[in-house]
This record gives structure tokens, C-alpha cells and sequence, in this order.
């Protein structure tokens, strides 16, 4: 007879985690909650040994080195980006992967904080009926760049985490700063 | 950073059967698989209990969504009730304590070998499809490498030939199951073996659909209202099976994929493909509360 063990506390949070992360990308500009805030959850849930990833603060380089995924020192060298502040409207991010119309799978996640509110976006696409509305505290020119960047299939995918709350932004969204 | 810290104490089994380092694994794909819908993304696809080819991909990509508050509902041609769909069924529930179902209404997650439930599957529900071939150009270009090249140049013209060649020919698309279609304008993929009956219900579906092959290490997926176009040319409509005006014999509902049953000396009767839809119109006419939801087809049109 197959027993099973029961769920531990990383894999309730992870799956709990993922499927947020499903719904945000699948729907992009509906707002899902995290079981946990910040980072470390999402961290916990896809990045490990098999991945490269970047972060900009030195607790989420800990994270990173933990979970046995190398760390880049190069946004450029990561398939996953965790960024807590945008420099310069984000330019550092001028160099993230976007991989090739033959891996559009190369492609990288960022996983930024940002608030909620603030500027005014209309996003299409799909995962999205007609066209939504949110708000989202990024600098107009990070969109700019992020238009130059993805050419679709190639892009990146973007989680905006405020809180324990996650705004998901694949590449196939177009987003229309008002 | 120490062993300890990389490791964990041993266990016989992992909740939901596979262990961490490959669910992992596993929603990294899926999460970019929803960011190109359609585009097939390679994946390691781990050893489960059961031989590839009988529904490994779609078992993998609901192991890792299953928790235990989840509801499973397998499908195997329409049927709850066939061997690979009950065994599957089965299995997800004794690994992960999901509860299981008969009824698409109370699903959160339908694993299905070809066939698409005929009641519209809502905004909260995910549907798992089982894909024995991912490529819809194996056909004109044995050469996966090649093909990887002609999805990056968006190059389908062979696969226009084909259907052209089949028209030339036939005087019709001969295409039955797994039309090739054309996902949010960009990437060709097949939809699995579902008839062209079920083809439409997946464009701007309200549903989520991950799409998983086991033995060829690849899954793509098709997010919610996300256009899903069968390739068609503009003088030869898109024509789904001529089942409108079919009656079940056992249920008598009408209007719906059937299956076909030959008999002895020529003819044939019909059953209702989705047997679940067929079971709860039979309760329902011997007088038992039982809520039939809304189809995608009624009166044998396409309507959502």
C-alpha cells in the first residue's frame, strides 16, 4: 500500500506560490496574493541549482547562493532577475536576456518591487478579455526600453511584487502607458 | 552554506509523487509556456509510475498543480470510467489527497486524453490535455531541428500545403483529429488529438489549458482569451463533425460529439462522447436535482 507523507511547509508555500504566479501570468494586471510577502517565497518556489540569478540586495544573494543556483554578476547572465529599485528608468536592465525566436524559453523573469499605484497602464494581450486598466509604480521609460526589448516570441516576463501582493507581465502583453 | 543546508531529511515519498527539484523545474516552464502560448517549451519529464505514451506529460503537469484542497477529474476519450483515465484519476488522489470527480462543474483541474469537456469550463478551472505528438510540422519536417527553425521564422507554409494538397485530392480537409492552429497569431500548434469539434472551444476560452507531452519532453499552453485560429483558407470554412443531428442512444441528448458504434449488418447508434454529460442527463430525466452547466454547443451549434 502507497503511503504518502504529507506536505511539508516549503511545498504548501511553493504550490500556494505557483499558482499565483500561474494566475498572475495567465492573467495579466489581475492582482494575486502571495502566501508570504517579498521575495524569498518565489525565490523558494522556482530558482535552484539548475538556474542562474541576479539580485541587487545582499539578503537575496544569500537566498540565491542557499538555494544552489550560480550567481550572476551580470544581469545579463541571469534567467532570473530580482530587482527591489530601478536605476536610471531601469536602464541596468537594458542588458536582461530576452532569448531567441528559437528558445523564447531563455528568455528571463524579472521579479521587481513595485508598488501598486502610481502611473496608469492599459494592457492587451492575451490571458486579457478586451483591454484592463492598473496602476503600476514603474518609470514610463522602463516600459519604452521594454517595448525595444521584446520582439516577440523573444522577451522577458515580469512579476511586480508589492507586498504579498503579484501583478503578472508576460511578453505577449502589450502595455500602453496613459 | 553547509550539506545540511542543501538537504533534507529522507522521506519514501514526496507529496504529489514528484519531488521538489522537478515540480520546480516544472513551473518554470509552465510560467514561460504561458508567456508564448502555443510555443512548445522542452522540459526534463521525470520518471512517473506508468509507461510513457499513456498520459505521462498531462500526469506530471497536474502533480505539480495538485494540493489537497484541488478536485481531479480524468478523462480518457470522454470517459470517466475507462481504465487509464480511472488509474490516472486514482493515483493523483492516493499521492496528493486531492479529492476526485466525475463532474466538469466541480472540477479545479480536468486531465483529459483528447476530448475537451462539452460544458464551458470556467475562469478558475485548469484543464490538462495529454499530447502524444507536440509538433505540428513532424509531418512535412521529420527534422526537429529544422522545425524548431521554421516555428522561429513563423514558417508554415508546408503545413498550408498540406491542407491545400488534401482539398486538390479529397474535395475536403481531411485533417480529423489534432488541426493545426494557430495560437494568438503567432506559433502553429497541435491542439492533441481532440477533434475539430473541440478545436474552438479553446479560442478566448475563459479556462486555462497546458498542453503535456511526457514522451516528447515538451509542453506548451494556452492561456485564457488567447485567439486560437484553425488554419483554414478564407473560401473553405472551418467545418467541425457532422454530429448536430446525432442522438444518443443511451441519454438521448442531441447536439453533441458522439461516438460512433457500428452494428452487425450495417448502420450504426451513437453515444454521447462526454459520458459524465450523458449520465447526468440520464439522472436528470429520472428526476434527481442535478445541475447541467452551460455547453459550448447547444442545438448542435457552437455558441460561446
Amino acid at each position: 500500500m502507497l503511503t504518502v507523507a504529507p506536505p511539508d511547509a516549503v511545498e504548501l508555500r511553493s504550490n500556494a506560490t505557483f499558482e499565483a504566479l500561474m494566475w498572475a501570468l495567465s492573467r495579466p494586471g489581475d492582482i494575486r496574493t502571495l502566501p508570504d510577502a517579498g521575495f524569498d517565497a518565489i525565490a523558494e518556489t522556482l530558482v535552484d541549482l539548475e538556474c542562474s540569478a541576479y539580485a541587487d540586495t545582499s539578503e537575496m544573494r544569500e537566498r540565491i547562493v542557499a538555494s544552489g543556483a550560480m550567481l550572476a554578476d551580470r544581469i545579463g547572465d541571469a534567467d532570473h532577475v530580482f530587482i527591489t529599485a530601478l536605476e536610471d528608468a531601469g536602464q541596468q536592465l537594458a542588458e536582461i536576456n530576452c532569448g531567441t525566436a528559437l528558445y523564447p524559453d531563455d528568455g528571463a523573469t524579472l521579479i521587481v518591487a513595485a508598488a501598486h499605484r502610481g502611473q496608469r497602464l492599459r494592457l492587451s494581450g492575451p490571458g486579457i478579455k478586451d483591454a484592463t486598466e492598473i496602476a503600476l509604480d514603474l518609470p514610463s521609460g522602463f516600459w519604452a526600453m521594454r517595448d525595444l526589448l521584446c520582439l516577440y516570441p523573444e522577451g522577458f516576463d515580469i512579476f511586480c511584487v508589492d507586498g504579498d501582493k503579484v501583478i503578472g507581465i508576460p511578453r505577449s502583453t502589450k502595455v500602453e502607458v496613459l | 552554506m553547509s550539506l545540511a543546508s542543501l538537504t533534507k531529511d529522507w522521506a519514501a515519498t514526496s507529496y504529489g509523487f514528484l519531488d521538489a527539484s522537478a515540480k520546480r523545474e516544472l513551473r518554470r516552464k509552465m510560467l514561460k509556456a504561458i508567456a508564448v502560448p502555443g510555443c512548445q517549451m522542452p522540459y526534463a519529464s521525470r520518471e512517473v509510475p506508468m509507461a510513457r505514451g499513456w498520459g505521462t506529460g498531462g500526469l506530471q503537469v497536474t502533480l505539480t498543480l495538485v494540493n489537497s484542497a484541488s478536485v481531479v477529474k480524468v478523462i480518457d476519450q470522454g470517459a470517466d470510467d475507462g481504465v487509464n483515465a480511472a488509474s490516472i484519476r486514482r493515483f493523483i488522489s492516493r499521492v496528493s489527497g486531492a479529492a476526485e470527480t466525475w463532474d466538469t462543474l466541480s472540477a479545479t483541474i480536468v486531465q483529459s486524453r483528447h476530448r475537451i469537456p462539452e460544458e464551458i469550463m470556467r475562469e478558475d478551472q485548469v484543464l490538462v490535455l495529454q499530447v502524444p505528438n507536440p509538433e505540428p510540422l513532424r509531418g512535412v519536417e521529420p527534422n526537429i531541428s529544422i522545425a524548431r527553425q521554421m516555428h522561429a521564422d513563423a514558417d508554415y507554409g508546408k503545413l498550408w500545403l498540406t491542407l491545400y494538397e488534401q482539398i486538390v485530392r479529397k474535395g475536403r480537409i481531411m485533417q480529423g483529429a489534432s488541426y493545426p492552429a494557430m495560437v494568438n497569431g503567432r506559433h502553429v500548434m497541435t491542439p492533441s488529438p481532440i477533434p475539430r469539434w473541440d478545436v474552438p472551444k479553446l479560442n478566448m476560452a475563459r479556462h486555462l489549458t497546458f498542453l503535456s507531452a511526457g514522451r516528447e519532453k515538451r509542453l506548451h499552453a494556452v492561456p485564457p482569451y488567447t485567439r486560437v485560429e484553425p488554419l483554414v483558407f478564407s473560401d473553405r470554412p472551418y467545418q467541425v463533425e457532422d454530429h448536430a443531428d446525432l442522438t444518443c442512444r443511451r441519454s438521448g441528448v442531441r447536439g453533441f460529439f458522439m461516438n460512433e458504434l457500428p452494428q452487425d449488418g450495417g448502420g450504426s447508434v451513437f453515444e454521447v462522447s462526454d459520458s459524465n454529460l450523458g449520465i447526468k442527463a440520464i439522472d436528470k430525466a429520472d428526476g434527481s436535482a442535478i445541475e447541467i452547466g452551460e455547453t459550448w454547443y447547444r442545438n448542435g451549434e457552437y455558441s460561446a
